[in-house]
């Protein structure tokens, strides 16, 4: 099974590369319509459209979900039922790409139902307690934008039609669009966990790794920035996506400052990719439609392969996640190490990897263009922010010492796994170039002075040396976290909101619901409906066995009680 | 009458017939009575069996109290002839043979007599008594009622119908109520039309027949006699089929006569009575359940040393559940 899914999406990635390439060399874009039925004034269609910028996507899905499956039947074949797994998978990737090619609302709520749906089958997949919580969690989140969506639906019916990319130019001032943008600017946030949503990311890495890979760092996450994206024209000058700025850059900021904080090697990878998903958002509300996408989809594989590289280190250290017990891999898995450290340099921006192209061209346009100061300042504290947890990941996984047992395996030869990391890698070498020379026709005009030019690099430089003093961790080392234990929560748990959409919006109605149950359910509604009734029936039933239970000539005597009763009763 | 074969009872049993044929079909008060008397005197013989004391005891009860009714409906009778001169105006003396007739047949408030007997029959005897001796003081009902006072009736009915079933354990006493109870379902039935009536009457002695067949054939007569004895599948499936449907629960098939007839009470604006209808029917179908619940669950409780065989006319078996199951649809397909 996994073989068949893996050629079969691996086809379908080159179709999609050599469509993509003939398209955008040709400036097509082609629309197939089918109509299922209209009544009264709507019609509901089927649509599917193929521009460069679906195709290009699709192509990216399917070569990492190809590649995520060949990995998961070495990373999950101690599984019993992993041909559930893989449908899962293939349900996911199937619901992505229904998201992508659609130009029409009700099938992009196919998709994002069905990726919110199968992600939370998908992270329940391991059957503890805390894949649970994470579970809920990450589907109610979704959730959240689901019911938005299903409104936008509702609202676009004012149209006549739910092909919401007709009906940009012409009403774009309209009162109904205005509303519309705002549900579908919260819909990409509860997507893609900007501020008030992003619990949900960081607990979701209770999901197997390959899910994490394939979902959690290129696709489902990315659906709300596509969705923004393919919106863009009708957003540019609307309130909201100032604010949408505004909360991208601050979780941004926010996700580097707890990855900082955090020590278990996949919710460092997680708030890594909350964080990039925050810079994507935010340059997508800064009007820059193309150079997010340009960033979504380097970050995606970079991000893929870094997850995958962790699984494979999580099953070297015998399935323990947190990375004080790790140290010193390099020297024993010289591949997996490898491709670690180029997806995490590509994440930093080092120069001429992928995500250099994508993450100095966004710096730039910061610079370039006039924006706010708080802008400016959180996009490069950011920025040094990422190269700062960055280092400090490769310190504690990479270069300090050994720290989980005297005699250890390190195994690094298992080929399936590092075969398809080696796709991801040869990709996230070069698809940073090979992306900026497609996508943008001619380059962007940029003129800044030097040193505004070279602060990407002081503050990387400055965040790799925080990194390294930061991770010089030893015996007697003084543990400085307890010294401002306030302020390091503070930071550490994400500024508090977890806490905020989960106990704090629950609580109340459980602690109400409880009362209600032992009071209401378990209290008056029993004596007034359940048992009560039944008493007073019995109680009914004995008082007439008593009359039965007699004598006959009390029957015959009770008979002509009767008569005299209702002759005096009726004659009146 | 010293022997009790079989020629004896198929004599008797012609006569009840032929009874309640002259009683119908009469034009006149004093045919009605004279039917009445003969159905009296021909069942008598048919359920007093001289070697048990309990159906002789039986008999004799039931010979008092139907008499005392056929006594009253003549005397009722003889004062409309002469003293009212035949006038249908009068409130009074169709009470009096409303009542009357009500006491024939086992109706509350003169029903007292009804559970007593039916517990000393046997479950032929009490087939017999549940639905033949039913049709002629119904119909003899239907030519002289009073309206306000056989709703008082019916509501009667069916509470003493619902309540008094609730603490039975004996089979024959819990049919007897349920008895009373599609009694209040049938007065109502005979205020609308006698078609009517017979549609429910009809669908109900067959439901009747049904179950009680399958008692007599299994040799209960007790409640926890379901209980001790290892019944087959499809036996209990039977049961069940045949006790919902007594009880009126769609898709089954007296589900149709009982919601004919709240089709009329709504149509005549009975909302009320409709209430009583429906409530004491769950009674009903509470106390049914109760019977049968334990042995259709998956663990059921199942005593091993007593083996029910499947004798060799379970085709009657199988055949009455496929009837108490599909009649209402296929009742559909007869009147298009």
């Amino acid at each position: 099974m996994c073989f068949n899914s893996f050629f079969f999406l691996f086809f379908f990635m080159l179709i999609n590369f050599f469509f993509f390439v003939y398209f955008i060399m040709n400036g097509l874009s082609v629309f197939f319509e089918w109509e299922i039925i209209s009544f009264n004034s709507m019609s509901i269609v089927m649509s599917i459209l193929l521009d460069w910028m679906s195709l290009l996507f699709m192509m990216f899905v399917s070569l990492i979900s190809s590649v995520v499956i060949f990995y998961s039947k070495s990373y999950m074949n101690s599984e019993l039922n992993l041909n559930r797994f893989i449908i899962l998978v293939l349900m996911f990737v199937f619901s992505m790409v229904l998201l992508i090619i659609s130009p029409n609302l009700i099938s992009i709520l196919l998709g994002w139902d069905g990726l919110g749906l199968i992600s939370y089958c998908l992270v329940i997949y391991y059957q503890n307690l805390k894949s649970y919580n994470a579970g809920m969690l990450t589907a109610l989140s979704n959730r959240i934008g689901d019911v938005m969506i299903l409104m936008v639906i509702c609202w676009v019916m004012n149209y006549g039609s739910w092909n919401y990319i007709f009906y940009f130019d012409f009403m774009k001032n309209d009162y109904v669009m205005f509303i519309i943008s705002f549900m579908i600017i919260i819909a990409a946030m509860t997507k893609s966990a900007q501020i008030p949503f992003s619990s949900w990311l960081p607990a979701a890495m209770a999901a197997p790794t390959p899910v994490s890979a394939l979902v959690h760092s290129s696709t489902l996450v990315t659906a709300g920035v596509y969705l923004l994206i393919r919106f863009n024209y009708l957003l540019i000058d609307m309130f909201f996506f100032k604010v949408l700025l505004f909360l991208s850059i601050l979780t941004m900021f926010m996700s580097g400052i707890s990855a900082n904080y955090e020590f278990d090697l996949k919710k460092i990878i997680a708030l890594s990719t909350l964080s990039q998903l925050g810079l994507m958002m935010s340059i997508l509300s800064l009007g820059f439609p193309d150079i997010a996408f340009f960033h979504l989809l380097t970050h995606a594989m970079f991000k893929a392969l870094l997850f995958m590289c962790a699984g494979v280190i999580i099953h070297m250290m015998n399935d323990i996640q947190d990375i004080r017990y790790m140290g010193g891999l390099s020297l024993y898995i010289p591949l997996t190490s490898l491709c670690l450290n180029i997806s995490n340099l590509s994440l930093c921006g080092i120069p001429f990897l992928s995500g250099f192209y994508s993450k100095d061209l966004i710096l730039e346009m910061v610079s370039f263009n006039s924006f706010n100061l708080m802008v400016f300042i959180l996009f490069y504290l950011s920025t040094g922010l990422t190269v700062f947890y960055t280092f400090r990941l490769i310190m504690y996984v990479m270069i300090n010492d050994f720290n989980l047992m005297m005699i250890y395996n390190l195994y690094d030869e298992d080929y399936i796994m590092l075969n398809s990391m080696f796709v991801l890698l040869f990709m996230s070498l070069l698809s940073g170039s090979f992306l900026s020379w497609f996508i943008f026709s001619y380059p962007y005009m940029i003129y800044l002075p030097f040193n505004l030019k070279l602060m990407v690099i002081y503050v990387s430089i400055l965040g790799s040396i925080l990194g390294f003093m930061v991770s010089n961790m030893g015996i007697y080392s003084l543990n400085k976290l307890l010294l401002s234990y306030n302020l390091s929560s503070f930071l550490c748990l994400m500024w508090f909101m977890p806490n905020l959409s989960t106990y704090g919006l629950s609580y109340i109605y459980l602690n109400f619901s409880q009362i209600l149950f032992k009071n209401i359910d378990m209290g008056w509604s029993e004596i007034y409906s359940g048992k009560g009734i039944f008493n007073i029936l019995k109680n009914y039933s004995v008082f007439y066995n008593i009359y039965q239970m007699n004598n006959f000539k009390i029957y015959l005597f009770s008979f002509i009680l009767w008569f005299m009763i209702l002759f005096i009763f009726f004659f009146i | 009458m010293l022997t009790n074969n079989n020629s004896n009872k198929m004599f008797f049993l012609f006569i009840l017939f032929f009874s309640t044929l002259i009683s119908i079909s009469s034009n006149s008060w004093f045919g009605c009575w004279i039917g009445l008397e003969i159905n009296l005197l021909s069942f008598i013989p048919l359920i007093s069996n001289s070697k048990n004391l309990l159906s002789v005891e039986t008999s004799l009860k039931y010979f008092l109290t139907q008499s005392l009714a056929s006594i009253n409906f003549l005397f009722m009778i003889l004062i409309k002839f002469s003293l009212l001169k035949n006038f249908n105006m009068n409130n009074i003396i169709s009470i009096m043979m409303n009542s009357s007739l009500l006491m024939k047949m086992g109706s509350a408030p003169f029903h007292f007599w009804f559970p007593n007997i039916v517990e000393g029959l046997s479950w032929m005897n009490n087939f017999m008594l549940m639905t033949w001796q039913k049709i002629s003081p119904m119909i003899l009902l239907s030519y002289y009622f009073n309206k306000n006072f056989l709703i008082f009736m019916i509501i009667m009915n069916l509470i003493i119908g619902s309540l008094g079933g609730l603490n039975q354990t004996s089979l024959r006493k819990l049919l007897a109520f349920s008895s009373i109870n599609n009694l209040g379902w049938m007065i109502f039935s005979i205020m609308i039309s006698e078609n009517l009536w017979l549609f429910y009457f009809l669908i109900y002695s067959m439901m009747i027949f049904m179950m009680i067949s399958l008692f007599f054939l299994m040799n209960m007569y007790f409640m926890n006699q379901l209980f001790i004895n290892n019944m087959n599948f499809f036996i209990k499936l039977n049961l069940l089929i045949n006790f919902l449907s007594l009880g009126g629960l769609p898709p089954f098939m007296g589900f149709m006569p009982k919601w004919i007839i709240i089709n009329f009470l709504l149509i005549n604006k009975f909302y009320f009575l409709t209430f009583i209808f429906m409530m004491t029917s769950l009674i009903i179908i509470y106390y049914y359940i109760r019977i049968i619940y334990s042995s259709f669950m998956f663990n059921y409780f199942k005593m091993k040393w007593v083996n029910l065989l499947m004798k060799n006319n379970m085709s009657l078996i199988n055949l009455s559940s496929f009837i108490s199951i599909s009649s209402m649809i296929l009742s559909t397909f007869i009147f298009m």
